[in-house]
C-alpha cells in the first residue's frame, strides 16, 4: 500500500516536472522564432526605407537636373534671342513720318524689355546660381528681398552665418523647401509680417518661419501633406524624408511658426 | 502567523480574480476577443466565493449541501466553455474547424460521463476525469496558438494581450493536469497531502490571474 502511494506520488512529481519542462521548452521556442522574426522584418523594414529613400532622392535630384537645364535654356536660348530682337528693334529709326508709330514701337520695346526681366527672373526662380555660389544664407536673403513689398509685407531675416555648406543638393532642398513655404504663405496665409530665423547648433539646422497671417495646424499640415492639390506641401514632405529631418507647425498668440530641422548629419 | 497564511491561500482563489478585475476597472474598453475573458473574471469571482463560503461553512450548512465540489464541475465547463470561444474570436486562421468543434465534443463527452459514469454532484469528490479532459482541451488549444503564431507576418512591436492569456493557460493547465488527473485518487488514498497540494493548483491559479490581468492591462484600445 506504502509503495503504491509513494508510486503516485513520484508519478504526480515527475508528470509536472516533464510538463512544466515541456511547455518551457515550446515557449523558449515560440520566443526564439519570434525574435528571429521581428529582427527579419526590421531588416526588410530597413531595406524597404533605404529603397524609398533612394527613389525619393532620385526624383527630386532629377526634378533639380530638369530645372537647370529648363533654367539654362531658358536663360542662354530665349534670352538671347529675346536680347538680339531688343538690338535689331533698337536699330529701327522713327523719323517724322512714321511719328505715329512711335507709341507702337515704344510699347513694343517696353514688353520686350518686360519679357527680358521675366525670363531672367523665372530662370533665377528655377536655378539659383546665388545659392551655388554664395551659400544657402544668402540664396534666402536674396529670395526674400524679391519677393518683399515694404508696403504691403515686412520680410525679415536673421540667419546664423556659422552655418557653412557642405553638401550642395541638401542645400538645394532646404532652399526649395523655405521657398515653397514661403510662396504658401504669401498665398494662402496674407501676412503682413513674415520673419525667417535659423541657428546651427551641434545637433541640427533650425529653421522657423514666422508670419502673422492666416496659417496651418500641424494637424492641417498632416491631413494636407499627401493631396493631391496640396502639391507644394508633397515636395516639401519628400524632401524632409529625404534630408530625415522634421517639419511642425505651431501657432501662438502672436502668430503661426513653421519650424524645420536638418539633423547635422544630413547637412555635412 | 500561520493561520493568516492558511487563510491567504486558502481565499487565493477569490482575491487572485480581484487582480486582473482591477485592471478591467483602469482599462474598460476592451477588444472583442477579450470578452470571454472578462465574462469568465466575474463568473468565477461568484463560483469561487461560493466555493471559499461553502468550504468555510461546511461545520454550520447541512450535510447534501455543504459539499463544493460540483462546483468546481461547473467551473470546469464554463472554463473550458468560455476559453474555448476567447481562441475562437482570436480569429486565427489555423485549425479554425477542428477550434470550434472541440467545444462541442467536450460537451458531448461530459454528457457521457456524468449520464453514464460518474455523478455531476457526488458528495465526496470533484470529477477528475473532466478537470483532465478540460486540460488537455486547452492545452491543445495554447499549442495551436504558439504554432499558429510562429508562422503568422504581423507587423513588429505590436503588442500582444492574447499572448499574455494563452501564456497564463499553458502554466496553469500544465502544471495541473497531472493533479487534476490523479485527484480522485490521491483523496481516497493520500488525503491530506491531496489538500495541501491543492495550494500548488491555489498558486498557479493566481499565476494565471497575473498574466490574464498583463493582457488586460497590454491591450491596445
Amino acid at each position: 500500500m506504502k509503495q503504491t502511494n509513494d508510486d503516485i506520488r513520484l508519478l504526480l512529481f515527475m508528470g509536472i516536472a516533464v510538463m512544466l519542462s515541456l511547455f518551457a521548452s515550446i515557449l523558449l521556442i515560440f520566443i526564439f522564432f519570434q525574435r528571429k522574426k521581428y529582427q527579419y522584418q526590421q531588416k526588410i523594414q530597413k531595406l524597404h526605407q533605404t529603397q524609398q529613400n533612394q527613389l525619393i532622392e532620385a526624383a527630386v535630384r532629377s526634378e533639380e537636373t530638369e530645372r537647370h537645364r529648363i533654367a539654362e535654356e531658358l536663360h542662354d536660348e530665349v534670352g538671347a534671342i529675346l536680347s538680339a530682337s531688343k538690338l535689331h528693334l533698337q536699330g529701327v529709326k522713327i523719323n517724322v513720318i512714321d511719328k505715329n508709330n512711335e507709341p507702337r514701337y515704344e510699347k513694343g520695346q517696353e514688353l520686350l524689355d518686360m519679357a527680358i526681366k521675366q525670363v531672367r527672373g523665372i530662370s533665377h526662380n528655377l536655378h539659383s546660381s546665388i545659392l551655388k555660389e554664395f551659400g544657402l544664407n544668402e540664396a534666402i536673403r536674396h529670395f526674400t528681398e524679391k519677393i518683399a513689398n515694404n508696403d504691403l509685407i515686412f520680410i525679415t531675416t536673421d540667419l546664423d552665418d556659422s552655418y557653412t555648406t557642405q553638401t550642395n543638393e541638401n542645400d538645394i532642398s532646404i532652399y526649395r523647401m523655405v521657398q515653397e513655404l514661403m510662396n504658401n504663405i504669401l498665398k494662402h496665409a496674407r501676412p503682413q509680417k513674415i520673419h525667417i530665423t535659423s541657428v546651427y547648433n551641434q545637433d541640427a539646422l533650425n529653421i522657423s518661419i514666422f508670419h502673422n497671417g492666416k496659417g496651418l495646424s500641424h494637424a492641417q499640415y498632416e491631413e494636407l501633406k499627401f493631396n493631391k492639390q496640396g502639391l507644394g506641401l508633397k515636395a516639401i514632405q519628400t524632401r524632409i524624408i529625404l534630408l530625415k529631418g522634421e517639419v511642425s507647425f505651431n501657432y501662438k498668440p502672436e502668430g503661426y511658426y513653421i519650424n524645420i530641422s536638418i539633423p547635422r548629419a544630413t547637412t555635412i | 502567523m500561520e493561520q493568516l497564511i492558511e487563510g491567504i491561500s486558502d481565499w487565493s482563489e477569490v482575491w487572485a480574480l480581484l487582480i486582473p478585475l482591477a485592471i478591467l476597472c483602469l482599462k474598460k474598453k476592451q477588444p472583442a476577443f477579450n470578452k470571454p475573458v472578462v465574462i469568465y473574471l466575474w463568473t468565477a469571482l461568484a463560483i469561487n466565493v461560493t466555493i471559499d463560503v461553502i468550504w468555510k461553512l461546511k461545520t454550520i450548512i447541512p450535510r447534501p449541501f455543504n459539499t463544493n465540489n460540483y462546483l468546481y464541475n461547473v467551473h470546469s465547463i464554463i472554463r473550458l466553455l468560455l476559453f474555448s470561444s476567447f481562441f475562437i474570436k482570436l480569429n486565427q486562421q489555423f485549425l479554425s474547424k477542428t477550434k470550434r468543434i472541440v467545444p462541442y465534443i467536450f460537451l458531448g463527452l461530459v454528457l457521457i460521463n456524468f449520464t453514464l459514469y460518474q455523478n455531476f454532484f457526488d458528495y465526496g469528490q470533484l470529477s477528475s476525469r473532466l478537470l483532465s479532459f478540460e486540460a488537455v482541451i486547452m492545452m491543445f488549444y495554447c499549442m495551436q496558438y504558439y504554432l499558429f503564431k510562429i508562422t503568422e507576418d504581423e507587423e513588429p512591436g505590436r503588442k500582444q494581450p492574447d499572448f499574455w492569456v494563452v501564456t497564463g493557460l499553458g502554466i496553469y493547465y500544465t502544471v495541473n493536469f497531472f493533479i487534476f488527473l490523479l485527484y480522485n485518487e490521491l483523496t481516497i488514498r493520500l488525503h491530506n497531502f491531496a489538500i495541501s497540494l491543492w495550494s500548488i493548483h491555489n498558486f498557479t491559479y493566481t499565476v494565471l490571474c497575473v498574466f490574464i490581468a498583463k493582457g488586460l492591462y497590454e491591450t491596445n484600445e
